[in-house]
């Protein structure tokens, strides 16, 4: 007989994801631990922008998915545990050539049809936007999005009493029984009723048939300066055919500028088919540049102080994995949530804390749940199980 | 890609000594420095018009270097910043030359940088390092303006302390935290290291200024007028009124933000390796440019270097002498003195983390090292203020660029490598 458990439910993995969860589950009045690795947003949610964006999503159910919790995200913001991390701000994108053009066109239409929490205030030429520098054909400015940085969520959610937080500790194994699953964490073993899984690009580690795969992402990071015009995310039309698209060529770097609350810009990013985070490249970064001081000239008169990559986990068929493993009902996974999580990090959290403590979701809501379940690779899933 | 040149970072004795070395071998050189005129921290030249203030034996060792470096035609660009190498092999070269380019190996030879270690006031305005004052005695031959006080420790102190004498215009006090003249260790030190302590000693007494040693300045006050340095002596505590302080708590390789290739060679040489001072950088320069030529010919390794061996001894002793309870005195700082200076953050902040915090949130949570400097300067405060005992080490990853860099001045570097490519 394994021990008995010290907490109804461990949480693998201290990333904005994983902290969601504790924080719901604690709110529930569960025992829960978070186990990291490293310690907290040591991966993904500690290298990434913080969009909390409807417009960069597909069409379709991450588009509802992202509408939820960007609404969810907001109400947890006041007054609640992301009272200080999120804060709502306009985002304007911006198009020149065909293909930007029409991915415009797309994003116009995609946000009426949401009738959503994001709406389009103004959509014309470059002159809507004082300080934007030419080869600017066509800028939409949106209402309703937001940004939040990965790691304020992560310590806002972490910092809930009744969360027991446990790192450094890298999960060397995972073995679950009908009962309950027992961590391996090396110098100890630690039991609980249930596990969530939100490991994001480690998940290969330890769930190794799973289809996720890394997807790097350089960043470049400037001095501070005046807080200028820039009120919220410029972002080339070409980074939502990137996201949205079939990944094909596309026309123009797809620059993403943030305005950062310190005065400093975050300029990204790339999408790379590699998990290394020390690559990081002249080339890229003059190109990504290049483009970002064309369309906000203002970048001119800075000086870039940091670069750095962080990695995505992204899943072979475009959609998040959520809820339980084929065969072991005790493990829920939360993962392969690619360019998306810190904006789906909210809802995910609500949705998993439900699951586990096997309450149903609201009706709306069941089908697009149903369809992130890692069930839809039972085949593969299993062979690797065995 | 043989006729890529190997990139040389920095024009001091480490730096010049492999440039000349590996340009013996025939192989093509591009030698690079931030400043203005080669010489690095210790032949720093005088502007033009200036007369040096070097003393002849350094004048002598220079001019040496300087026949070679001439003799094979090494090619020298100043006014050029390192930005790093990226994980492809592309360098990045800002100001008088400003390119990517693609070395056939990198020698890394930016010496040492200053260590200063915080004390409530520190970052006030006159407040600077000593090597600063240093540094402007020597490219310009002029004191600075106003009473100067010199404090912390290192024999740096003394050094400048007699440069100032020379120039009419002594120190007010020298602090300095160890008593190196109480330690009998010290006549066991190589006679070079003597016969130069004695120099600077003589000068000082000539000029009768006051020197504390088991001393430390506690707390700089900022007046209406002078600032106000507080000492803590071995028989009470004294103030000194005056216009600007010198500190300098030892020096430290100068490696913040390099990070290695792996695609072609990078080698660290002289105090940007070990801060053992210029003999032992110029022995380093020499011994490393032999050791990449042969790497790079596919010759014998040269064997090693007694000369670096001897040195790295006698500055062990010279450590062990200049041995004192300063950083005890780090843990004693009010929790407001600040420790981060680009980003304004104190003890108390560091605090605020909790104990042991990660890399990661003493970065992002923390906001330490996420300044201009990148943790340059404070990452090792930021270390011991964590763990006394522990040795500090850099907050997070090494990462390019090593400095800021100007978008503008990035975006104009001229690109040979995409050229290539196409
Ligand atoms: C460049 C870039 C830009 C991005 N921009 C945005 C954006 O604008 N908007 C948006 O919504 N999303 C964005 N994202 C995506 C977002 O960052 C991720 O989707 C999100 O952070 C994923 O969170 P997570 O909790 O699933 O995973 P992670 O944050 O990766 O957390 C996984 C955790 O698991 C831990 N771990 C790993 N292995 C083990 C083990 N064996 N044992 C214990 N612990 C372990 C790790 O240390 C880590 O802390 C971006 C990502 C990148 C890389």
């Amino acid at each position: 007989m394994p021990d008995p458990a010290e907490f109804d439910v461990l949480i693998a993995g201290a990333g904005i994801v994983g902290a969601s969860v504790a924080w719901h589950l604690a709110s529930a009045g569960l025992r829960v631990a978070v186990i990291d690795a490293t310690g907290p947003a040591a991966a993904a949610s500690g290298a990434s922008d913080g969009a909390v964006s409807v417009a960069s999503k597909k069409p379709g159910l991450m588009a509802r998915l992202a509408s939820e919790s960007l609404l969810y995200t907001r109400e947890l913001s006041t007054g609640g545990p992301l009272a200080g991390a999120f804060h709502a701000r306009p985002s304007y994108v911006f198009g020149s050539g065909a293909v930007e053009m029409s991915a415009l066109d797309a994003l116009v239409s995609k946000l009426a049809d949401l009738t959503g929490p994001v709406r389009v205030t103004a959509d014309g030429p470059a002159t809507l936007l004082p300080g934007l520098g030419g080869a600017v054909d066509r800028l939409v400015v949106l209402e309703g999005e937001g940004h939040m940085p990965g790691h304020k969520a992560v310590r806002a959610y972490l910092s809930r009493p009744g969360i027991t937080t446990i790192w450094p500790a890298p999960i060397r194994a995972i073995a679950s029984d009908s009962n309950g699953v027992t961590l391996d964490l090396g110098h100890r073993k630690l039991r609980g009723n249930t596990l969530v899984a939100a490991l994001g690009t480690a998940t290969l580690d330890l769930f190794p048939a799973l289809p996720i795969q890394p997807r790097a992402g350089q960043l470049i990071v400037t001095d501070r300066g005046p807080v200028d015009a820039l009120r919220g995310s410029l972002t080339a039309a070409s980074y939502l055919v990137a996201k949205t698209g079939s990944g094909d060529q596309l026309p123009l770097p797809p620059v993403v500028i943030d305005p950062l609350t310190t005065g400093q810009y975050l300029i990204g990013s790339t999408r790379e088919a590699h998990g290394r985070t020390d690559q990081v490249d002249f080339a890229t970064l003059k190109s990504l540049l290049s483009r970002a001081s064309q369309i906000w000239p203002a970048l001119l008169n800075r000086r870039v102080i940091r670069t750095f990559a962080g990695v995505r986990a992204a899943v072979a068929d475009g959609l998040p994995i959520v809820g339980a493993m084929p065969g072991q009902p005790r493990v829920l996974m939360a993962t392969g949530f690619e360019g998306d999580g810190i904006c789906l990090s909210a809802v995910i959290g609500r949705e998993v804390a439900l699951m586990v403590q096997g309450l149903a979701p609201q009706s709306h809501w069941a089908a697009d749940l149903a369809a992130l379940s890692p069930a839809r690779f039972e085949n593969t899933a299993q062979k690797g199980a065995a | 890609m043989s006729d890529h040149p190997i990139l040389i970072v920095g024009a001091g004795l480490a730096g010049l000594a492999a440039a000349v070395e590996l340009a013996r071998q025939g192989l093509p050189v591009l030698v690079i420095d931030q400043a203005q005129a080669i010489g690095g921290a210790v032949h720093r030249q005088p502007l033009p018009g200036v007369r040096s203030t070097a003393t002849g034996a350094q004048a002598h060792r220079w001019s040496r270097l300087i026949a070679e470096v001439q003799a094979q035609a090494i090619p020298i660009r100043c006014g050029t910043r390192f930005g790093g190498v990226d994980h492809t092999g592309a360098a990045l070269l800002t100001g008088a030359l400003s390119t990517l380019i693609r070395p056939r190996a990198i020698v890394l030879a930016t010496g040492a940088r200053e260590s200063v270690q915080p004390r409530p006031g520190w970052t006030l305005p006159g407040v600077m390092t000593a090597g600063a004052i240093q540094s402007r005695i020597k490219t310009l031959a002029e004191p600075p303006q106003g009473r100067v006080l010199l404090a912390g420790s290192g024999p740096l102190l003394l050094a400048v302390g007699a440069e100032l004498c020379r120039l009419r215009h002594p120190p007010i006090a020298i602090i300095e935290a160890a008593r190196p003249l109480f330690n009998p260790a010290s006549l066991t030190l190589p006679l070079p290291y003597l016969t130069e302590a004695a120099t600077y000693l003589a000068h000082l007494l000539r000029a009768r200024v006051p020197l504390f040693f088991g001393a430390h300045l506690t707390e700089i006050i900022q007046t209406n007028g002078p600032l106000v340095a507080q000492i803590d002596t071995r028989k009470g505590p004294r103030n000194f009124a005056v216009d600007v302080i010198g500190l300098h708590d030892g020096i430290r390789p100068n490696d913040a933000g390099l990070t290695n290739c792996d695609v072609i060679p990078t080698l660290r040489l002289g105090d940007c390796r070990e801060a053992l001072g210029a003999r032992a950088a110029l022995a380093d320069g020499f011994a490393g440019g032999q050791k990449l030529a042969a790497e790079l010919l596919g010759t014998t390794p040269p064997s090693p270097n007694h000369d670096l061996q001897r040195q790295r001894a006698a500055q062990a002793r010279l450590a062990r002498i200049y041995a004192h309870d300063g950083l005890a005195r780090l843990a004693e700082i009010p929790a407001e003195t600040v420790i981060c200076r680009c980003e304004n953050r104190t003890l108390a902040d560091l605090r605020a983390l909790g104990p042991a915090p990660t890399a990661r949130a003493l970065r992002l949570d923390g906001r330490f090292a996420m300044g201009a400097c990148q943790g340059r300067f404070c990452a090792e405060w930021v270390g011991r203020l964590s763990d006394l005992k522990a040795p500090p080490k850099p907050i997070g990853a090494a990462r390019w660029p090593s400095r800021p860099i100007s978008v503008a001045d990035l975006l104009t570097t001229s690109d040979p490598i995409e050229k290539e490519t196409k």
